[in-house]
């Protein structure tokens, strides 16, 4: 039933009564509710967006606005670049503190990498260089313009990991891709995206379900080996015949990389960046295996090896002996007193010693023979020097000042000690050419005795004892005393003789004595005439009257005499006396 | 390691047999064209950087074979795609239909992502048999409808960048 329109009011047709009636009526009925509407036209006339309101609903924003696009993101950008490139300015430390815990170990990671491969890459490179092998593949490689380190590759790899592809499996779009060193990649974006369309295709011909999928591919010497993921999809180009085990490597690294990102697989969007971070594990695939060196070897190479092990065995045992006693003959060269070794040269079968030589050093060629070297295998060239060794300076003045055997030669320092007994010819050369030996400063006779000066003060005490004693006024001999009178020349002879051999020319002075008793002039002429008496009476042998003296002393002198014998203790007597014209120069030889 | 910020983007392209997606994404990529024609069997996959609003994008374009009376295109091929460029063949009015059934065939695998509609060999002038009423429903929905010719170059440029533009939105 159509209803029929309601007659609009029309305000110029009512009156004003009525309006106002209306007015109060619209009053009445509807109050609270005109109250509320003008309260809230009143708040949205004037609304102000306050903080807290804002604060209650933008994580939520945010949180919807990123889903819905990446509008947000791309306003985000900047201000946060801006934001990091001003916190890095002010506060550096704050972030290097912060990545350093990740960037170590990261970096460790990476050098380890590249040692190991650089290591491996050398260890073959010189392995294959020295060979036959070796040399046929640098051959090879000459002929085919390849590099010597690529033709070694190819022949020695069991397997490597060229390249590693982490695929989105939804998109087919690339998240990561890693590659061995000195293997180029290229296209990898469109190598990603066939090796998924292949999986579809084959998946799709084969009517198998979707999580099964390609496993292999192998063309020539590659094979390409994928890992599905529910998320990802791992594919890894490799060169050679891998092992099983490297697809478990492969599952565990995609598994890793599912746990670790498996909400960033899910919200791809094409922007793989925070993928980067899957290189380590990725590069970790990159795994290559070379070929090791055979087991088994022939018996033929163990023989030819064990004889030449035992040739150079003995070699060694000869060399080792040559070599030790070559070091002895060093030795014994070395401190040998009196030589200089300064250099040894090798002239072809030849070696030469150069250095220097003491002349009373022993012959060095001696000492070859010792060791069992001739003089034509080593050849000595040295120049003569002074050793001022002790030893040398005593070897020096035995030769130079040969001692009886009464003397010794001692040493305190450079001074050289005379000790013992020498006659005064031997005394006088020591004393002369002794400071004139090499490096002694002084000659030390003090403990030295002249045995020629001893002779002579032994005879001069004895002729000196001798008396001749006479009668009562008396001046002739009696016949009892030209025994003891011979005996005295006897004496002087002896006495004559052992002032030559010290150089001097001894008098000996003729000394008459009387008894105090009588007169002074009776006594001196008797003194006198006793004295003469004695003189001639030696004159009589050979004895030289000019070196003698005749004294008359009278009795003045009696005093000093004391003797056993009664003439001579009352003065009646003749006495001697050796004096001396040079008796410094005996003083200065004891 | 890359520097900046690279979006990758799949892109098929989808449309019946001979109606020129693979001298299309020939002349996107390479600049060249070329009369000798070449049957795509399965996919083949190209690539080309764009810039859109100072980002860089990867464009991966899946060109799918062309879907004939023998040759369905597998859903399969379409997943993950971020969009398409839907082909016809100006010349050739069933075309129409067969991007018509494609483009079902998108929305069934995919969901509604952004696609641009090309109307391609606009050189062929004389030999244009295709209307606008007859892809009234196809072009409602896309974000671009053009006109092209990978033979002159004529909106090619123009189709990938705008679709490209449209996928960073998303």
């Amino acid at each position: 039933m159509a209803i029929p329109p309601r007659p609009s009011p029309n305000p110029s047709s009512l009156s004003v009564k009525e309006s106002k009636g209306f007015s109060h009526l619209r009053q009445l009925l509807l109050a609270p509710e005109q109250t509320e509407l003008e309260r809230l036209k009143n708040r949205l006339d004037h609304y102000i967006l306050e903080p807290q309101d804002v604060s209650r609903v933008l994580p939520d924003a945010i949180r919807l606005r990123a889903k819905q696009d990446s509008r947000l993101l791309s306003s985000m950008i900047p201000i946060t670049q801006e934001a990091l490139s001003l916190s890095i300015k002010q506060s550096p430390q704050l972030i290097s503190d912060s990545i350093a815990p990740i960037l170590g170990p990261a970096i460790r990671k990476a050098i380890a990498r590249a040692m190991r491969g650089m290591v491996q890459s050398l260890n073959q490179t010189l392995e294959y260089s020295m060979s036959w092998r070796g040399l046929q593949w640098r051959w090879e490689a000459i002929r085919t313009g390849k590099s010597f380190a690529e033709v070694v590759l190819l022949h020695t790899l069991r397997f490597r990991v060229e390249q590693v592809f982490l695929i989105h499996r939804k998109t087919g779009l690339l998240l990561n891709h890693v590659v061995a060193e000195g293997v180029s990649g290229q296209g990898e974006e469109v190598i990603s995206g066939m090796l998924t369309a292949i999986q579809d295709f084959v998946r799709d011909s084969f009517g198998q379900k979707q999580d099964d999928g390609l496993e292999s591919l192998r063309i020539g010497d590659l094979t390409v080996w994928i890992e599905q993921g529910s998320g990802a999809i791992l594919a890894g180009v490799i060169r050679g015949a891998p092992p099983m085990e490297l697809r478990e490597v492969f599952q565990e690294t995609l598994e890793t990389i599912h746990a670790q990102f498996s909400e960033l697989l899910q919200s791809f969007q094409g922007n793989a960046t925070a993928f980067e971070e899957t290189r380590l594990p990725l590069e970790d695939c990159l795994q290559a295996q070379f070929e090791k060196k055979s087991k088994g070897l022939p018996l033929a190479f163990w023989i030819v090896l064990g004889l030449l092990i035992l040739g150079l065995g003995i070699w060694a045992f000869q060399a080792r002996s040559d070599q030790q006693r070559w070091a002895q003959l060093l030795e014994r060269i070395g401190q040998e007193p009196g030589l200089v070794v300064t250099s040894v040269q090798e002239e072809g079968p030849q070696t030469i010693f150069y250095g220097l030589r003491d002349p009373l050093a022993t012959n060095p060629v001696q000492i070859l023979s010792d060791f069992g070297y001739s003089s034509e295998q080593v050849i000595f060239r040295l120049e003569p020097f002074m050793d001022l060794t002790q030893e040398f300076m005593h070897k020096r003045a035995m030769i130079q000042l040969p001692p009886p055997s009464s003397v010794e030669f001692d040493w305190e320092g450079t001074t050289l000690v005379l000790k013992g007994e020498a006659p005064h010819s031997w005394v006088q050369k020591a004393q002369l050419l002794g400071p004139l030996l090499p490096g002694v400063t002084h000659i030390e006779t003090g403990q030295l005795d002249d045995t020629d000066v001893k002779q002579f003060e032994t005879l001069k005490d004895k002729l000196e004892s001798k008396t001749i004693a006479f009668g009562v006024g008396e001046s002739s001999i009696s016949q009892n005393q030209r025994s003891a009178l011979k005996d005295i020349s006897q004496t002087i002879q002896a006495l004559d003789q052992t002032a030559i051999v010290l150089g001097i020319s001894p008098r000996i002075h003729i000394q008459g004595y009387t008894s105090p008793d009588g007169g002074k002039e009776l006594n001196e002429n008797l003194s006198v005439r006793r004295a003469k008496a004695v003189l001639n009476e030696l004159a009589k042998g050979q004895y030289q009257a000019s070196r003698g003296m005749a004294e008359g002393m009278g009795p003045e002198a009696l005093l000093a005499l004391s003797s056993s014998d009664k003439a001579v203790s009352q003065g009646r007597h003749v006495a001697f006396r050796v004096v001396l014209a040079q008796s410094n120069l005996i003083k200065s030889h004891r | 390691m890359k520097s900046q910020v690279v979006i990758q983007k799949k892109i098929c392209m989808l449309g019946g047999f001979s109606v020129g997606k693979t001298s299309l994404v020939k002349r996107f990529v390479t600049g060249q064209f070329s009369e000798k024609y070449h049957t795509t069997i399965g996919v083949k996959i190209d690539q080309k950087s764009q810039c859109v609003d100072g980002t860089e994008m990867l464009l991966v374009l899946w060109d799918v074979y062309g879907e004939d009376d023998f040759q369905k295109v597998r859903a399969s091929y379409l997943q993950g795609s971020a969009g398409y460029l839907l082909v016809v063949d100006g010349t050739r009015k069933e075309t129409v239909e067969v991007a018509r059934r494609l483009h079902a065939l998108a929305v069934q695998s995919m969901g509604p992502v952004p696609y641009a509609l090309v109307i391609n060999k606009r050189d062929l002038r004389e030999s244009l048999q295709v209307d606008p009423e007859m892809y009234e429903d196809l072009a409602s929905n896309a974000c671009l409808v053009l006109q092209s010719s990978a033979k002159t170059g004529e909106g090619v440029e123009l189709a990938f960048a705008e679709l490209a533009k449209h996928l960073l939105k998303v």
